[in-house]
């Protein structure tokens, strides 16, 4: 099987917590792999574990069958892993536009380098995410759910072969959600290899090829989506989280 | 980014290269006086325009800009002074000495950010004083004393053209790879990082980039006053001189930094020579008065200010207060 | 030894004035995320304070205290309820820049009614001092050592156990929360900032009966307060004592070993090193 991420005994620690507890999974290339788990379970700080914000405390990472333990963000986006941010971060001073440039000047391999084909290549990203009308405006002008989609069409310029998601879809509507599950599929479509985190199950559902849930810092079950989404294990973990 | 209307941004070009030739054609006026005020005008400007890159474009606001400015004096100073060198050697040392410092202090201070790396800067301004005081090489407190040139409007197109080329490459470095890059930094640091930027490396280019421009000023200075001492040139006041006016033109800007020089310069001047009890808290005034009303500076002022009348103060302050 | 011994007494009398001095700067920045530049300019406001009392009306530079802590806290309030409050939620860059300008009006407006010249507070009791075992305590100092650590311990109790105190601490914890707390943020910053112009105050009065003042002392005093501030960390009052008894016995050594002239490249020298191995403070908190 051809794993592009394969992580090892990812742990990390913050002062005494563990928020990431030994944490092992392989992602294939090709496939979509959802992330869930209850708020707090480690989910984004796994995911930083893998875009390089955060060094682990314990573990390896091999992408593309390489370790990139210490390689420093910016040579991770060199090598092809792109990610959006759950509390967005744009850069809200630019416009929308040059949000999406810097992506497509810097992702993978160093990024284009001559300005207007890194500019064209931007405009394409937004209109495949639906923003092709928003270029010029700033970034902070933006609202809520344009937001989403501006990170989203950020990490698509970078060229990843392995997009990391995390909550593209907190605080959308039904008809949103479509039209970001659609622009997923697309971006699949197009080889790249996704991680989803995400709370919207139906999203999870209908995308996903397999999940592997987070609680508490550890994995605990792994598999089919659909039967990982009727585990007991599983229900129990969420209802836990709804009684408190 | 913008595209601008060719025929407009053709009619800019032509204006602005005016405006220069207008400036280099001032010392044959005859004003003595004058051509001083130019050459102190220019310099701040170029120190200003220096500071851009780094506080304004990269956003880590430095306060030991001023160490570049001393030691590129130092650097034309030791060079001429103590081993009668031409003047074009000595401004490579300078240019020399306050890059090769940026690149080290970068490495170490650029790691910090917000208030860490702003007073960290500070506190190294505050000791590069007592430091070369302490150097023989540098003429310990006593300072060195440079040969006489006596040519006035030599230094003044000097600063003239050292101000010109730093503009450029702000204009440049607006609508470059680097320039975005360094942009993305000052909006959201981890964000570019993970979209690629090196992050570390580009802060202490343009760390670098900055301490060339104002070395070089200071090489200028050192020849043209002739005479420097630690306490002179390593002068935090001239570093808070240079914030403000860039902040006051608007940082991040490509003319801002140097509009707000030349604003600010003939003001204190009037006020130096009308009602110097004033003069020398004008630049304190200045701060205060510009963070609360026009916290982006004239370039964002002169866009904005026709649409929005005087509310463009009032949302100013309406956007930052309690 | 004798040297030593007696070298060590003499840093840690200053260091407890250090603490004093970063102990207002650390409280205005930990509360409203400012740090504020103009802080070693109240300090200085607060010797004039001190002085003008003690040689214009006479009043004992000790018994003056209290009054320059007023005057200070009125000055403080005012210019955070004033002008602070109204940039307060800008960038940290502006709020920056703005109390550098503050600290410049205030240098200058010293400079023009009080003038450049050196001053230096001088009560008739100014150079006795007492003996240990061959290390002499200056009597002044001792006062201001103790006034300081009092003071330090009294701004510990105030924080924790009086109403104003509670709500400055949630204020800093979180202000939507302070808010539904019952605090009003315009008053209490205004009274944080006004408590550590007070703080200043004192030091600045302290500061004048060991050392000469000017307009200009400011600057390298806020830079010094923020070396300690950021060894102690914001969390507690004590992490500045120890911060502050640190610098002054690292200063007093290198004073005697390295130089006089080294004494400030010390201070700065650890506040760089400190900063690039733990960008958040020595006794801090890791963010």
């Amino acid at each position: 099987m051809d794993a592009i991420l394969e992580a090892r005994g990812l742990t990390k620690r913050f002062h005494g917590l563990v928020a990431v507890n030994g944490v092992s999974f392989q992602l294939r290339r090709g496939e979509i792999l959802g992330l869930i788990g209850p708020n707090g379970a480690g989910k984004t700080t796994l995911v930083n574990m893998v875009s390089g914000t955060l060094a682990p405390t314990a573990g390896d990472l091999l992408f593309e069958g390489r370790s990139v333990r210490g390689v420093p963000a910016y040579r991770r986006a060199h090598l092809g892993i792109g990610r959006t941010f759950q509390v967005m971060k744009p850069f809200p001073g630019m416009s929308v536009l040059e949000n999406v440039a810097v992506g497509a000047l810097f992702g993978a391999n160093g990024g284009e380098r001559n300005l207007e084909r890194a500019r064209a290549w931007a405009r394409a990203c937004l209109e495949s995410v639906g923003l092709g009308k928003r270029i010029a405006q700033r970034a902070d002008a933006l609202g809520g759910p344009d937001r989403k989609r501006l990170e989203l069409a950020r990490a698509l310029a970078m060229k990843p072969r392995l997009l990391l998601l995390d909550e593209v879809m907190a605080g959308l509507n039904h008809v949103e959600i479509e039209e970001v599950i659609e622009d997923i599929r697309r971006v699949r479509a197009q080889g790249i290899s996704i991680l989803v985190i995400e709370h919207v199950m139906k999203a999870i559902k209908s995308l996903s090829d397999r999940v592997f849930v987070l609680h508490h810092g550890e994995k605990i079950v792994e598999g089919g989506t659909a039967e990982v989404l009727s585990d007991p294990r599983v229900v129990e973990a969420y209802l836990g989280r709804q009684r408190r | 980014m913008r595209a601008g209307n060719p025929a407009r941004s053709a009619a800019r070009w032509i204006a602005l290269a005016a405006v220069v030739a207008l400036l280099a054609a001032l010392p044959w006026c005859g004003n003595a006086v004058l051509v001083q005020f130019g050459i102190s005008a220019l310099l701040l400007a170029t120190l200003a325009q220096g500071w851009n890159i780094i506080g304004g474009y990269a956003g880590y606001p430095s306060f030991g800009n001023s160490v570049f400015y001393g030691l590129g004096a130092y650097g034309v100073a030791i060079a001429m002074a103590q081993y009668q060198l031409p003047f074009w050697v000595g401004m490579l040392l300078a240019l020399g000495l306050g890059v090769a410092f940026a690149g080290l202090l970068g490495l170490a201070v650029l790691r910090l950010r917000g208030h860490y790396f702003a007073i960290c800067t500070l506190g190294l301004a505050l000791v590069m004083t007592a430091i070369v005081s302490n150097l023989p090489l540098a003429g310990g407190n006593i300072g060195l004393v440079l040969p006489l040139l006596g040519n006035a409007a030599l230094f003044y197109e000097l600063a003239l053209g050292l101000l010109v080329l730093a503009t450029l490459t702000v204009f440049w470095l607006a609508r470059s790879r680097f320039g975005l890059g360094l942009i993305a930094i000052r909006e959201n640091e981890e964000g570019a990082a993970v979209m690629g930027v090196n992050t570390t490396l580009y802060k202490v280019l343009a760390f670098m980039l900055s301490a060339a421009f104002t070395a070089l000023a200071g090489g200028i200075y050192a020849y043209y006053i002739t005479y420097i001492d630690p306490a002179g040139v390593f002068d935090l006041a001239l570093n808070v001189k240079m914030i403000i006016m860039a902040v006051f033109g608007g940082p991040g800007s490509v003319l801002g930094p140097v509009l707000g020089a030349f604003i600010l310069s003939v003001i204190s001047e009037i006020l130096a020579t009308k009602v110097t009890s004033v003069a020398s808290m004008f630049f304190g005034i200045v701060i205060v008065v510009a963070v609360v009303f026009m916290p982006r500076g004239i370039s964002h002022l002169v866009a904005h200010v026709r649409q929005a009348g005087w509310r463009y103060f009032v949302d100013n302050v309406r956007a930052h207060r309690l | 030894m004798a040297l030593l011994a007696q070298i060590v007494v003499s840093g840690v009398l200053l260091g407890g004035l250090y603490a004093l001095m970063a102990l207002g700067l650390a409280l205005v920045w930990g509360v409203l995320n400012i740090v504020n530049l103009s802080h070693g300019a109240l300090i200085m406001l607060g010797a004039y304070a001190t002085y003008f009392l003690f040689t214009g009306a006479h009043v004992d530079p000790f018994a003056a205290l209290p009054l320059a802590a007023a005057a200070l806290f009125a000055a403080g309030y005012l210019i955070q309820r004033g002008i602070l409050n109204l940039v307060i939620r800008g960038p940290m860059f502006n709020t920056l820049l703005i109390t550098f300008g503050i600290e410049v009006i205030l240098t200058y407006l010293a400079q023009l009614w009080f003038s450049a010249d050196y001053r230096a507070i001088n009560p008739r009791y100014a150079g006795s001092s007492y003996t240990f075992g061959g290390v002499t305590v200056p009597l002044v100092q001792a006062l201001g050592f103790a006034i300081a650590i009092g003071l330090t311990a009294a701004m510990w109790l105030f924080l924790l156990h009086s109403r104003t105190g509670r709500g400055i601490r949630a204020a800093a914890q979180n202000l939507v929360a302070a808010r539904l707390y019952g605090v009003d943020p315009k008053r209490i910053y205004a009274l944080t900032f006004g408590l550590g112009a007070a703080l200043a105050g004192v030091a600045g009065g302290l500061y004048g009966t060991v050392s000469q003042i000017n307009p200009y002392i400011g600057g390298p005093l806020t830079a010094k307060s923020f070396v300690i501030a950021i060894i102690g960390g914001l969390d507690n009052p004590f992490g500045v004592v120890v911060g502050g008894l640190f610098l002054g016995i690292v200063e007093s050594l290198t004073a005697l070993y390295v130089g006089p002239t080294y004494r400030d490249v010390a201070s700065f020298g650890i506040l760089v090193l400190v900063l690039v191995a733990r960008p958040s403070g020595l006794l801090g908190r890791t963010a």
